[in-house]
């Protein structure tokens, strides 16, 4: 047994309950206590916004991919930004980076790279959605 | 000289200054945003802090808000809406800001600095980017109240001074500028108008006696409750104002000359019927009054200084006809009767 493995593991347990979803959380998607910090620890608004989020997001995200899919510069950055706003108030760095890129070639107009980006961002939301239902109705 | 809207015609008691009380508007709160997260955060930390939160998801539902009476004076808007951004509503409020200043808060992303200055051009007060934290907005909008509280203060000072500009100090009923401005302004409303005005001038009977028996603070005490009765005797569109030391002048728009006289007795008997308690007892009082019934037609109609000169004439004729009654001027153009 290596030194570092004893590491990981007595990292492990000082964090209770241990569950995979929560260790995977808080490697991934999103910044959970970021985002509670930034609405002073209210648990219950936390969890209601992560609803919203899960409601909201998949409406933005087909929004997006058909403003990219018509050439519409205008809605994707409004689309983009709208996901940026939201992603980036629940820390959720992966995302909000993606649609900040989208937004800024909705911007400059110029969608040449916007599929590739596009692709990273449904894989960043698609993570984050998993992150989100594990965690924000696991942690009550 | 004060302008006195028509709607003041009857001098309240007393000072009413600012127009706030009840729902106060400068705790209630617009949030103008499409985001449904954003919307709900700010929603929910308005109402923990107990705003009245009124939240709309774009800008042309916010100015309808805006439009309507005791709509909030702090406004939160979003830079990005659809319809009507933030800035565009930015502008048009400022550009139809009446009276009352609101206060607007600006939400922007946070790397649109371009958009920060444009917003404050605009006309936005202050701004916030996202993702903002619930500390932060309570401080810019403890700044933005600050500044709402201070035009409140402001708004009840000035009324506090248009309200002593315009009333008597002892009485409280317009003073001899504004009841003067209000004889003035009837005249000129019949000079489109042509129609009648009634003008009565009274003075309390020895009240010279009444300071020299009891002292000033019960002279001042009769003449606030002469003032008092007088205006409780009147229609709410009549005008009651201290024209002198104890002499009265009374507007009575649209006014014949029986029912002119009728009112002026009806004065009389209110000041005399009962004796003015005071500090020394119950002092009885009494007041003579002299009468003008200016009808269509009259050129004294549209001259408020004959009506003054005519009026005084009649008291004169009514002290001199034994006090406590009333007496009235001829229809006529009366010139001679102005003697001493």
């Amino acid at each position: 047994m290596r030194f570092s493995d004893i590491e990981q593991t007595l990292a492990g347990l000082a964090r209770t309950p241990v569950t995979p979803a929560k260790l995977a959380g808080e490697a991934a998607s999103w910044n959970r206590a970021e985002a509670l910090d930034r609405i002073g620890g209210d648990e219950e608004l936390l969890q209601e916004l992560c609803h919203i989020f899960l409601e909201e997001s998949p409406k933005l995200l087909q929004r997006l991919q058909q403003a990219v899919a018509a050439g519409d510069t205008d809605g994707v950055m409004r689309a983009a930004h709208s996901l940026k706003g939201e992603a980036g108030y629940l820390g959720a760095d992966g995302t909000s980076h993606a649609a900040r890129q989208l937004e800024e070639m909705g911007h400059n107009k110029d969608l040449s790279r916007a599929s590739d980006t596009l692709a990273a961002l449904e894989r960043e939301i698609a993570s984050l959605h998993l992150d989100l239902k594990d965690l924000a109705g696991a942690q009550r | 000289m004060n302008k006195i809207s028509e709607e003041q015609t009857i001098a309240p008691t007393a000072p009413k200054p600012g127009a706030d009380g009840k729902a106060s508007p400068l705790n209630a709160v617009l949030i103008a945003e499409d985001d449904p997260i954003f919307r709900r955060i700010l929603d929910s930390w308005f109402k923990k802090w107990d705003y009245r939160v009124t939240a709309v998801e774009n800008g042309l539902a916010a100015w309808e808000v805006l439009q309507k009476e005791d709509a909030p004076q702090l406004a939160i808007l979003d830079w990005m809406m659809p319809g009507m951004d933030g800035i565009e509503l930015c502008r048009r409020i400022r550009s139809h800001d009446q009276g009352v200043y609101r206060y607007v808060l600006l939400l922007t992303a946070k790397d649109d600095k371009q958009d920060v200055i444009a917003g404050l051009e605009a006309g936005a007060d202050d701004y916030l980017t996202k993702p903002f934290d619930v500390d932060e907005l309570r401080a810019r909008v403890r700044a933005g109240k600050r500044i709402l509280d201070l035009q409140a203060a402001l708004i009840r000072a000035q009324g506090a001074l248009q309200f002593e500009a315009a009333h008597d100090r002892l009485t409280a009923i317009w003073n001899r500028g504004a009841i003067l401005d209000l004889l003035i302004g009837e005249t000129e409303r019949n000079r489109r108008n042509n129609g009648s005005l009634g003008v009565i001038m009274a003075d309390v009977d020895f009240f010279k006696q009444v300071n020299d028996t009891h002292g000033h603070l019960v002279g001042d005490a009769v003449l606030r409750e002469v003032g008092r009765r007088l205006a409780s005797a009147l229609r709410s569109y009549d005008s009651v104002g201290r024209y002198g030391g104890e002499e009265f002048l009374i507007i009575v728009p649209g006014c014949d000359a029986l029912n002119l006289v009728v009112t002026a007795e009806r004065l009389r008997r209110r000041i005399a019927d009962q004796p003015i308690d005071t500090s020394a007892g119950p002092v009885p009082v009494t007041v003579s009054l002299g009468i003008v019934a200016a009808q269509a037609n009259e050129s004294r109609l549209i001259d408020p200084e004959a009506l003054l000169r005519d009026a005084d004439a009649a008291l004169y004729a009514a002290k001199a006809g034994g006090r406590n009654r009333v007496e009235t001027a001829p229809a006529a153009l009366a010139t001679g009767l102005h003697g001493d």
